[in-house]
C-alpha cells in the first residue's frame, strides 16, 4: 500500500496498481523463463513521470522494469528481482511525421500497426522485420535491432535520435535532438550520434538495463509505386547463397529472405492459405523470396533494369535457380505475400508462430551467408542427438545489407501446457546455441539463459560493460538480472 | 623535457631501443604545425608541446604494455596516427609520451563480405585501391587518402560519397580498443572470435565509447584494430591519368560520371537535393564551397587570388550549383535510369547542366587536401555536421553572417554559405564551414570567431560537430543533452582515473580559455574554478 501511495503521487492513482491480477500479468511472457513477480505496476504518461518514478526507485534501491510492448518472447521484461514495472503503453503518440526529411518520431508505446497505418497516409513506410506482431512496440524492436527484411539500404540502421531517462532519473536526448529546446529548433533530430559520446549505442540491445527510452525517431522510406515478388524453390542452400552473393551487392531487390518449409507453412496456414501439415509437406525445403520495386519516379524503368539484370544472371550463371513470379503449385502466393511483407502481423490474428503448437522458442544469430549450410548441419546433428525431428524446426535466413552478413533464426515449436516438452526444448535450445557458438555463430542479443553462456565467452567485453553500467546505474536498479548485470 | 628514466627503460624493454627515442631531434619532428590545420592559432600556441619521447609499437600487446607502464609511472601519453588533424593530435603537456602507431600498418580484405580489417597505421590510399580492385569502395574524407583510416573513422569520416551511408559510425565493424588503463576490449564479433565481420554486441553496443558525433581525439583509449565496412561499387576500372600534381581518375562514363547543374535559386538547389534523395538515386549530391572552384582552376597562390578576387557578394549570391555523382552500381541500364530521373528533376527545377570533366580529381581516390592551405596558409573547419537537409541547407548562412565581423583576419568569401550535401539518400544533410587565415597575422579574431560559433549554434539551436573536446566542455555541456559533459566526464574518470590518456582532453579547450588572456572577455558561461581533472605540470 505504501508503494502504491507514493507512486500515485507521481502518476495519479488510476495509473498504479498493486493488485495480484496485474502483477501476475507482468510476471510471465511467451518465453521459457520462469515467472518473477513485480511489487507494483505503473503506467506513466510522460517522460517527466517516468523520471520521477525512476528517481524514487533509485532512492529506495528498488528495481525498475521498463515495458513497452504488449507481447514478449524473450523474457527480458520478467521482473527477475521484483520491483516496479514501468509500462509505457500509455505513451503511444506519434509525435511527428516529417515528410520532407522522411523521419518519424514516436513514443515507446507506439505499435507497428499504428505506425505503419499513420505513415501510409503520408505515402511513407518503415522498413520492417519479418511479420512482427502488430501490437509490439516499434521502439523496442528498433532498439533491440530486429533485423529488417529490406536489404538494399546501405545505411541499414533506421534509428535516428532518442530521448532517454537515465537510471538516475535525468532526462536526456541523444544525437541531434540534444539541442536546447528540441523540437522547437533548427535541428530536426536526424542524427543519432553524440553529443560527446555515442550514448545511443549504449541503449541498443540493452534490454532496458541502461535507461528508459521514451521516444525515438526513425527514417521512413517512400512507398514504392510498383512491386514485384519472385519465388524460387531451393534444395541446395549453398547454391542459393551464391546467387545472393551475385545479385544483392549489385543493389537488386527490396525485401529478400529465405524460409524453410516449416516457417513458410506456418505463415501461410496462419493466414488461412491452407493446412500447416499439407503445406509443410508440399513446400520445397527452402523458398527464396525476393521483391523488386519501382520507386516514386519512373517506376517501370527501375523494375525493367532490375529484371533485365536478374534475367541475365539467371540465364548465364544460375540456370538451376528457378526464380519466377509464383512458386509452382501455389497459385496466388505472390498476391498474398507481397502486401504482407510491408505490414506487421495483424494483432487480431494469433501470431503466426503461435499457431503451430502454441509455444515457440527462437534461436538466432549473425553469421556469414556461406556458413549457413554448415549451421544447418550442426542444428541437424544437435536435434538428432535429442531425437527431435529436424522436419519440425522452423528456419529463416535473413540476408543483411547486400548479403555481407545474415541472420539465421531457428524456431522450436512446443505445447505450452506440456511441461516435459518445455523442459526438453529448453535443454535443446541451450545445447544447440553452444554447438552453434562453438563454430562461430555470433549471438548479438543475449537473452535469458543464453546471457551467461555468451558473456562467459567474452570476458573483456563483459568487464567493460559492467564498468560502463556502473557509471550510468550505480545501484543496478534498471532491469537487473538481465545480460551480465 | 623527457620522461622518467625508469618508465623509459620499461618502455624500451617492450619495443626495443630501435622503436623508442627521446632524442630532441626526433621529438622536434612531432611538433604541431605547420601542417595547416588550426595552424598558428592560440590553441596550438598555448596547448601543444613537443613530446618527451616517441614510441612505435607494432602489436596490440605492445600497445597494452606501453599503456600499463604509463599508468604505473603516471606518464601522460597521446595516440598518434599521422598527426594530420593538427594541434589536437599532438602532446598537450610536458614530458608526454607520443605513441606513433604507423608500424601497425597491416590490412586484409574480405571481398565477399565487404569489409577491410586494418591497423591504426593503415592509411586510406592503399585500401581504396584494393577495394576498387575488388568491386567496392570506402569513403575518404576531404583531408586526404594519406590520413589514417582508423583515426578518421573514430573522429570524422565523411565526404560527398556519404550520400549512401552518412554516419561513418555505421562503417565501424569489429574493433579492438586498448582502454586508457591498458585493459583490452574487443567489440562486435571480435568479442567471441577472430573474425571482425560484425560490429555490435553482444548486448549494449560499446562502440559508443569510440566517439561521439566527432572524435574524442584520443582521450579514451587506443584503437588497435578495426574492420571497416565497404560499399559495393561498379565493376569497371578507373584509370589513373595525368602527371603529378595534375592527376585524375578517368571514369568509365557509362558507369561513373560527375554532372554539374547550375540552379536558378537557392530554393531550387535545396529542392533538388531533397528530390534526388527521395528518388533514391546517385552516389553523391553536393554543393561545395565556391572558392574551391578557384582552387581547382589555379596553379599557384597568385593565380588563386586573381581568380577569386574577381568575385563579389553578387556573383556569389547568385551562383547555385548542384554536383551529382552517378554510379551504375547494377548496370549501365541502372545508370541510364538514374540519369533520366536526374534530368526529370532538373527539368522541373530549371537546373542547367554545365560542362563536367569525365574524370575524378578528388573524392573517389585522393580527396586531395594539399591545396587547401594554398590561399592563406592556415585553415580550420568550424563545423562539419550531419543533421537533416533542413538544417544543413540553412546552417552556413548563419556562419557566413557571423564571419563578417571577423573578416579580416579571415579570408573573404563574399557570404558563401559553405558546403552542404545530402547524406543517407536525403534522410540526412551535411553542412561544413571552412575558414582561412594567414598564421603570420594576429589570429585573435580567429580564436574569437571559433568560440563564437559555438555560442551561435547554442543560440540558434543547431546541432554542431564541435562538441566534446573541440570547444569548452562547460560551455556546450549544459546546452546539449542536456549536460552531456557530466556523463562524458564520468565515463572518462571510470576508464582513465589518472587522466594519463591525452590530458587535458576533453577539457583542453576549457583549459585553453582559462590560460589565454585574450579569450577571457568571451567567457560568459559557468565552469568550476578548478577544472575537474588532475593537473599536469
Ligand atoms: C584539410 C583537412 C580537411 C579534412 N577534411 C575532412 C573531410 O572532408 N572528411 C573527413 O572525414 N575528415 C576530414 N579531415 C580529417 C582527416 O581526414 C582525418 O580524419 C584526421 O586527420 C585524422 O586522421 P590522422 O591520420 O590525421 O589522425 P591523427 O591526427 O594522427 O589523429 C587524430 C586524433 O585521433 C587520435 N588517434 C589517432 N589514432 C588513434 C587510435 N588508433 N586510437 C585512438 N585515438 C587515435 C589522436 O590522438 C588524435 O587526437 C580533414 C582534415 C584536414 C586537415
Amino acid at each position: 500500500m505504501r508503494i502504491k501511495n507514493e507512486l500515485a503521487k507521481i502518476v495519479g492513482k488510476d495509473y498504479v496498481s498493486e493488485s495480484m491480477e496485474d502483477r501476475v500479468k507482468y510476471s510471465r511472457d511467451e518465453s521459457l523463463l520462469p515467472p518473477g513477480i513485480p511489487d507494483a505496476v505503473v503506467w506513466p504518461g510522460s517522460a517527466e513521470e517516468v523520471s520521477k518514478v525512476v528517481v524514487w526507485c533509485n532512492e529506495k534501491d528498488i528495481p525498475v522494469v521498463p515495458v513497452s510492448s504488449k507481447v514478449h518472447f524473450y523474457g527480458c521484461t520478467i521482473p527477475k528481482q521484483g520491483g516496479i514495472v514501468v509500462d509505457l503503453g500509455r505513451m503511444n503518440k506519434i509525435l511527428e511525421i516529417d515528410t520532407e526529411n522522411r523521419l518519424a518520431r514516436f513514443e515507446a508505446g507506439v505499435t507497428w500497426e499504428q505506425l505503419v497505418e499513420e505513415l501510409e497516409k503520408k505515402g511513407l513506410r518503415p522498413i520492417l522485420p519479418l511479420l512482427p506482431p502488430g501490437n509490439r512496440s516499434v521502439l523496442t524492436d528498433t532498439l533491440e535491432r530486429e533485423v529488417s527484411t529490406n536489404i538494399v539500404y546501405d545505411y541499414g540502421e533506421p534509428m535516428q535520435s532518442a530521448e532517454v531517462v537515465w537510471p538516475t532519473g535525468e532526462i536526456f536526448r541523444c544525437g541531434s535532438a540534444s539541442v536546447n529546446g528540441f523540437p522547437d529548433s533548427k535541428s530536426r533530430g536526424a542524427n543519432p550520434s553524440g553529443p560527446g559520446l555515442d550514448f545511443y549505442r549504449f541503449l541498443q540491445q540493452a534490454q532496458g538495463t541502461m535507461g528508459i527510452v521514451t521516444w525515438i525517431s526513425i527514417k521512413a522510406e517512400n512507398i514504392p509505386k510498383i512491386d514485384k515478388i519472385f519465388f524460387a524453390p531451393v534444395e541446395d542452400l549453398a547454391y542459393a547463397q551464391d546467387f545472393l552473393y551475385r545479385i544483392l551487392p549489385r543493389r537488386i531487390g527490396q525485401e529478400c529472405l529465405l524460409l524453410n518449409n516449416v516457417d513458410f507453412a506456418a505463415i501461410l496456414s496462419a493466414k488461412g492459405f491452407g493446412d500447416f501439415d499439407v503445406l509443410r509437406a508440399k513446400l520445397p525445403p527452402w523458398t527464396l523470396i525476393l521483391t523488386i520495386s519501382g520507386l516514386i519516379r519512373r517506376p517501370e524503368e527501375k523494375i525493367a533494369y532490375e529484371e533485365k539484370f536478374l534475367n541475365q544472371v539467371l540465364t548465364h550463371e544460375f540456370q538451376k535457380m528457378a526464380l519466377t513470379d509464383n512458386l509452382p503449385g501455389f497459385p496466388g502466393l505472390g498476391r498474398l505475400l507481397m502486401p504482407m511483407l510491408r505490414r506487421p502481423w495483424p494483432s487480431n490474428l494469433p501470431y503466426w508462430k503461435s499457431t503451430v503448437k502454441g509455444g515457440f522458442q527462437n534461436l538466432f544469430f549473425i553469421t556469414k551467408p556461406n556458413q549457413t549450410p554448415m549451421f544447418m548441419e550442426i542444428m541437424e546433428m544437435v536435434a538428432s542427438r535429442y531425437g527431435y525431428p529436424i522436419a519440425d524446426i522452423g528456419s529463416y535466413i535473413q540476408p543483411i545489407e547486400h548479403n555481407r552478413a545474415c541472420q539465421v533464426e531457428f524456431t522450436f515449436f512446443y505445447d505450452p501446457d506440456d511441461d516435459v516438452e518445455k523442459a526438453f526444448i529448453g535443454d535443446l535450445y541451450i545445447d544447440a546455441a553452444k554447438a552453434l557458438m562453438n563454430e562461430g555463430a555470433f549471438f548479438t542479443r543475449p537473452y535469458g539463459k543464453l546471457a551467461s553462456i555468451i558473456y562467459d565467452r567474452a570476458a573483456n567485453y563483459t568487464m567493460t560493460l559492467k564498468r560502463l553500467k556502473k557509471v550510468f546505474d550505480p545501484k543496478n536498479i534498471m532491469n537487473p538480472g538481465n545480460l551480465c548485470f | 623535457m623527457s620522461i622518467q628514466k625508469q618508465a623509459y627503460n620499461a618502455l624500451e624493454a617492450v619495443v626495443g631501443s630501435k622503436y623508442i627515442s627521446d632524442d630532441p631531434v626526433i621529438c622536434e619532428g612531432y611538433r604541431s604545425g605547420p601542417g595547416g590545420y588550426e595552424s598558428g592559432l592560440g590553441y596550438e600556441r598555448v596547448m601543444t608541446k613537443i613530446p618527451g619521447a616517441v614510441i612505435m609499437p607494432k602489436t596490440t600487446e605492445e600497445v597494452q604494455q606501453i599503456v600499463k607502464i604509463c599508468n604505473r609511472y603516471k606518464v601522460p601519453y597521446v595516440p598518434y596516427a599521422t598527426g594530420f588533424y593538427g594541434p589536437r593530435s599532438h602532446c598537450h603537456v610536458e614530458n608526454e609520451l607520443l605513441i606513433d602507431l604507423k608500424r601497425m600498418n597491416q590490412f586484409e580484405i574480405d571481398e565477399k563480405h565487404f569489409y577491410i580489417v586494418v591497423g591504426p597505421g593503415v592509411i586510406y590510399s592503399p585500401i581504396q585501391q584494393e577495394a576498387f580492385n575488388k568491386g567496392a569502395y570506402v569513403v575518404i574524407g576531404g583531408g586526404g587518402a594519406q590520413a589514417s583510416a582508423i583515426a578518421n573513422l573514430i573522429g570524422d569520416g565523411w565526404s560527398p560519397l556519404s550520400h549512401r551511408i552518412g554516419l561513418p559510425h555505421r562503417r565501424i565493424l569489429g574493433t579492438e580498443l586498448v582502454l586508457p588503463d591498458g585493459e583490452l576490449v574487443k567489440m562486435g564479433s571480435l568479442a567471441h572470435g577472430d573474425d571482425p565481420f560484425w560490429g555490435e554486441g553482444p548486448g549494449p553496443d560499446l562502440r559508443g565509447l569510440l566517439r561521439g558525433f566527432t572524435g574524442l581525439r584520443g582521450c579514451l583509449g587506443i584503437v588497435t584494430k578495426m574492420a571497416i565496412k565497404t560499399l559495393p561499387f561498379q565493376p569497371e576500372p578507373l584509370i589513373p591519368t595525368g602527371i603529378s600534381p595534375n592527376t585524375a581518375l578517368a571514369l568509365p562514363q557509362k558507369r561513373v560520371k560527375w554532372v554539374n547543374y547550375q540552379m536558378p535559386s537557392k530554393a531550387a538547389q535545396v529542392k533538388a537535393m531533397f528530390e534526388i534523395g527521395k528518388a533514391e538515386i546517385a552516389g553523391a549530391v553536393t554543393k561545395v564551397p565556391l572558392f574551391w572552384r578557384a582552387i581547382a582552376k589555379a596553379e599557384c597562390k597568385e593565380e588563386f587570388w586573381e581568380i577569386w578576387g574577381k568575385e563579389n557578394e553578387d556573383t556569389i549570391k547568385n551562383f547555385f550549383i548542384v554536383r551529382v555523382l552517378l554510379i551504375g552500381y547494377t548496370s549501365e541500364e541502372q545508370m541510364e535510369y538514374d540519369e533520366n530521373v536526374l534530368n526529370d528533376i532538373m527539368k522541373e527545377l530549371g537546373g542547367i547542366p554545365r560542362p563536367t570533366k569525365p574524370s575524378d580529381e578528388s573524392w573517389l581516390k585522393n580527396a586531395d587536401s594539399a591545396g587547401m592551405w594554398l590561399m592563406c596558409g592556415s585553415y580550420v573547419s568550424v563545423d562539419y555536421i550531419i543533421e537533416s537537409l533542413s538544417q544543413a541547407t540553412v546552417h552556413g548562412e548563419y556562419y557566413a553572417e557571423l564571419k563578417r565581423k571577423y573578416t579580416p583576419p579571415l579570408m573573404p568569401d563574399y557570404g558563401d554559405p559553405g558546403w552542404f550535401q545530402s547524406f543517407e539518400l536525403g534522410h540526412q544533410g551535411y553542412s561544413e564551414f571552412l575558414v582561412y587565415w594567414d598564421q603570420d597575422e594576429d589570429t585573435t579574431g580567429v580564436d574569437h570567431f571559433y568560440l563564437e560559433t559555438s555560442k551561435m549554434n547554442i543560440r540558434e539551436r543547431f546541432y554542431t560537430s564541435l562538441l566534446g573536446p573541440h570547444q569548452p566542455l562547460f560551455l556546450t555541456g549544459p546546452k546539449y543533452g542536456p549536460n552531456y559533459h557530466e556523463w562524458l566526464l564520468k565515463v572518462k574518470n571510470e576508464f582513465d582515473p589518472l587522466w594519463v590518456c591525452h590530458p587535458p582532453v576533453p577539457l583542453a579547450h576549457d583549459d585553453f580559455v582559462n590560460r589565454a588572456e585574450w579569450m577571457k572577455p568571451l567567457k560568459d558561461w559557468e565552469s568550476p574554478e578548478k577544472l575537474p581533472m588532475p593537473e599536469w605540470k
